[in-house]
């Protein structure tokens, strides 16, 4: 393997030249990065501090940083990190690190290292030098070598005529670019490109520094705006967003989990053979923390039995209906009359009767949030629907925009808060125009236009970009004095006043390349996966995967045999991915996009070695299993499992 | 880093054959792929006849990944005779060498942004030169910043802090005075003449 040091400390003659005179030093050391992740820190850092006790000097403190380069973080880093008494900064690192400390720093900043005269670029894997970026790509014409690399004269009209015997006259270890061309050519009967070809000037202003410079400010910009990190994968909404909603035929057969929200699952309330109409409860909330379930149809309860979780894949406890095809509705689903009558206690009770629970995915029970035990002032309302392909949440808030305003008044009154904002990506330029219109009369609602970025529904993400505030490590959105929810949710929310209806139904979107007729459907809960997939049109080939949710947080299906349940906000089908993981290269682009901030290049390795210290020091339970940074990997490294993994280390320790 | 940009769409289709196999390598897509015009060419290739497949995929610079990524595509490209690949000129060789039977062609250049190698680009360059000017300069590169790369002090071009090559840019050498005067450390600027090494080091 090639050795891609990135630098190495300067000779001790230069340094102790250098020191003269300078004490009270900080040291701030990098984490070589674009290399083979074998040790956790460099050892230059210790060597340092080692020569620095020999020279009698006083040594304030040192830290090891990864990717110092990375500006945002090594601020946030060094804010804290320099002591008061710290009078002069030495850095090891590469010209970046260097220059960004001494561009942060009030101290002088001195460099204990020099970069290591590595020429030429490479892509993101660990390759011989094989790319100038020279911005006129000879490739065409030599047969994929690169003359402006693999010649020691960069000549791009043919060989020099110094070659002897294959080798190039300025280094005769290697082989000459030309001579490897001419090779490759004429192994593909393509030697007359080479002689008809037109001479090439190569014009050195097509690296144009200023248009590269303006083109950098452009991208830091773009990444760096509402919140840190994230993501801009392919949206692929085209399929799906058009597609008004369609009610889904009702299903012979439904089959409702007990298990559909975070928390306990419900209690069972009918038995096999009980008759049971739409809207009917069947399943009791089983504490504080849990939520009713009631059937999506009208019919017989045929079974209750353990049924495969469409999320988890484990068995769960499920009320098997068939259905009587006549949907009728259940006497206990009338309309509040009044609801601004009802008291807060009556309205939490009603949320959690209808059995309303996130329908961004999560489904964690809404009543629980209603109730806070801290100040609330804020609701945001998330209507970014950041994961590609899904477009529910965009039908939903152009099909139901005053339903979603009803439910957000509710919600408003219930906490107590003073205002609500409605987030929406600006990817969604005809929801956004529907509700700003629906809103301009109403002071205390109000819209934010987010520019698309992924994980911006997140919601640690969508309050710093909406309210720039900042959940703390562990905490929750009422720390900062805010609730979010989902849109969906405060449909159901409405569903539940205006028409008495619990969560029985909800929006999902059929889509993906590789599904036949993609659609957006209202479908009873309950309704086989498989079903839904045949109803439109099934999928274009075998070779398909097929995912419930999005394609970065959706849960793979094996078997379509499964239910839909009232956080499953998609079907999709998509191309599957392959990959083999190699080893990381500390490439950073994992720490690059991480929105919570982490460095999840650690977690395979302290995950895979159980090592408790290092999960809890790189907080691995703050991640929120977004995907990002297994999305970027350059080395395809399936960083989630390893993160899963290491969460339960975490609390298996704990549990001891 | 490097980033890449389409070349001339009629280049591009001059240099499709009648079996086209194309391989869009979008790994880098977070700092910059050109991905609604390659998109449109693809269509248009496809549409025309000549692409038989695209095959999206990412990090071919990756020789083990390529491998990987082009499996269940290998009957495919066997039976293209052109491989259009859309990626940095890493990329390009990486399938060139995998597939040196067969025409391998770019329909990108390739430039390359200041920074390191995760998808945020830096405002500030390192050039590797193996002998770091940062002590001497309040860290502020004099290779990567000064139009000429001067390391003994400013050319005498300048005026009013801005460089003469580039009356936009700020001449390196009036930052560095500036940012060593905040210091307190002009003193930093009398050291004996430099002289660049561009003999790589062993």
């Amino acid at each position: 393997m090639e050795d891609y040091t990135k630098f190495k400390l300067k000779k001790t003659d230069e340094l102790t030249a250098l020191l003269e005179h300078k004490d009270d030093l900080y040291v701030i050391s990098c984490n070589k990065c674009f290399k083979e992740f074998e040790a956790e820190t460099e050892p230059e850092c210790a060597e340092f501090c080692g020569f620095l006790k020999e020279q009698r000097k006083n040594l304030t403190g040192s830290t090891q940083v990864d990717f110092l380069c990375n500006r945002p973080m090594t601020e946030k880093k060094l804010e804290t990190a320099i002591p008061a008494q710290a009078k002069n900064v030495c850095v090891i690192s590469c010209g970046l690190g260097i220059q960004t400390v001494a561009e942060i720093s009030k101290l002088p900043v001195y460099a204990a290292s020099d970069s290591v005269c590595f020429e030429g670029r490479h892509g993101m894997a660990l390759t011989k030098r094989r790319c100038d970026g020279c911005g006129q790509c000879y490739l065409n014409l030599t047969g994929g070598i690169c003359p402006i690399v693999d010649c020691s004269k960069s000549l791009v009209n043919g060989q020099c005529g110094g070659s002897k015997d294959f080798k190039c006259e300025v280094d005769k270890e290697k082989d000459c670019a030309w001579d490897k061309i001419y090779e490759r050519l004429a192994a593909q009967n393509r030697l007359d490109f080479l002689r008809t070809g037109e001479i090439q000037l190569r014009d050195h202003s097509k690296v144009n520094f200023k248009i590269i410079n303006d083109y950098v400010k452009s991208v830091r910009e773009k990444r760096l705006v509402g919140f840190y990190g994230g993501l801009h994968p392919t949206e692929s909404k085209e399929f799906a967003e058009h597609l008004p909603l369609q009610a889904f035929p009702t299903p012979s057969t439904v089959v409702i989990p007990l298990s559909q929200h975070a928390g306990a699952p419900a209690v069972p309330l009918v038995a096999v053979g009980d008759a049971v109409k739409v809207g009917q409860k069947i399943g009791d909330a089983a504490g504080f923390i849990s939520a009713t379930v009631h059937s999506s149809v009208s019919g017989t309860v045929a079974a209750i039995e353990d049924r495969k979780h469409p999320n988890t894949g484990l068995k769960t406890l499920s009320i098997v209906i068939n259905s009587d095809g006549k949907n009728e509705v259940h006497e206990s689903v009338k309309p509040v009359a009044d609801w601004t009558k009802l008291s807060v206690d009556e309205i939490v009770e009603l949320v959690k009767e209808k059995g309303i629970v996130g329908m961004g995915g999560a489904g964690f029970p809404t009543s629980v949030k209603l109730k806070s035990p801290k100040p609330v002032d804020t609701v945001l309302l998330n209507g970014c629907e950041c994961e590609p392909l899904l477009t529910a949440d965009h039908r939903v808030m152009l099909e139901y925009a005053d339903d979603i305003i009803f439910g957000l008044n509710v919600l408003l009154k219930t906490i107590g808060a003073e205002k609500g904002i409605i987030v929406i990506e600006d990817n969604k330029q005809d929801a956004i125009s529907v509700l700003e219109s629906k809103v301009a009369q109403i002071p205390n609602i109000e819209i934010c236009v987010a520019h698309v970025k992924y994980p911006q529904g997140a919601e640690k993400m969508l309050i710093k970009r909406a309210l720039g505030r900042q959940v703390p490590s562990g905490g929750l959105p009422l720390d900062v004095g805010v609730v979010v929810s989902n849109v969906s949710t405060v449909k159901a929310v409405s569903d539940a006043i205006q028409t008495g209806m619990p969560l029985v139904e909800r929006v999902l979107t059929v889509t993906g390349e590789k599904i036949n007729k993609p659609g957006n459907y209202i479908v009873k809960i309950g309704t086989s996966v498989k079903e839904i997939v045949d109803f439109c049109g099934g999928t274009t080939d075998a070779d398909t995967t097929l995912k419930l949710g999005g394609p970065m947080m959706g849960f793979e299906v094996t078997d379509q045999n499964v239910p839909v349940i009232k956080a499953t906000n998609g079907i999709i089908a998509i191309e599957p991915e392959v990959s083999e993981p190699n080893p990381c290269i500390r490439c950073g682009r994992c720490a690059d996009v991480c929105p919570m901030e982490l460095l999840p290049l650690y977690y395979p390795i302290y995950a895979g070695a159980e090592n408790v210290d290092g999960l809890k020091e790189k907080a691995v339970r703050d991640c929120m299993e977004c995907g990002c940074c297994e999305f970027i990997c350059s080395s395809k490294i399936p960083l989630r499992t390893s993160i899963k993994y290491g969460k339960k280390v975490l609390a298996e320790s704990e549990a001891k | 880093m490097l980033i890449t940009q389409l070349k001339q769409i009629d280049e591009v289709k001059a240099l499709a054959g009648a079996k086209t196999v194309i391989i869009s390598c979008e790994g880098c897509k977070e700092v910059h792929f050109p991905a609604a015009e390659a998109k449109e060419l693809y269509n248009d290739l496809k549409g025309s006849g000549t692409a038989q497949k695209v095959i999206r995929t990412e990090y071919v610079c990756s020789p083990e990944n390529l491998a990987v990524q082009t499996k269940k595509h290998l009957p495919a490209i066997e039976a293209a005779d052109t491989v259009l690949v859309f990626s940095c000129g890493v990329g390009v060789q990486s399938v060139s060498e995998m597939f040196d039977k067969k025409p391998v062609f770019a329909g990108c250049d390739t430039i390359p942004l200041p920074g390191y190698q995760g998808v945020t680009p830096l405002t500030v360059d390192c050039d590797q030169c193996g002998e770091c000017y940062l002590n001497k300069t309040g860290g502020i590169c004099p290779i990567a910043l000064c139009s000429k790369s001067l390391v003994n002090g400013q050319c005498g071009g300048c005026k009013d802090g801005k460089c003469e090559v580039d009356k936009e840019m700020d001449c390196a050498w009036e930052r560095i005075y500036r940012r060593l005067e905040k210091l307190e450390l002009l003193e930093n600027m009398k050291y004996p003449a430099q002289i660049r090494n561009f003999a790589p080091e062993a």
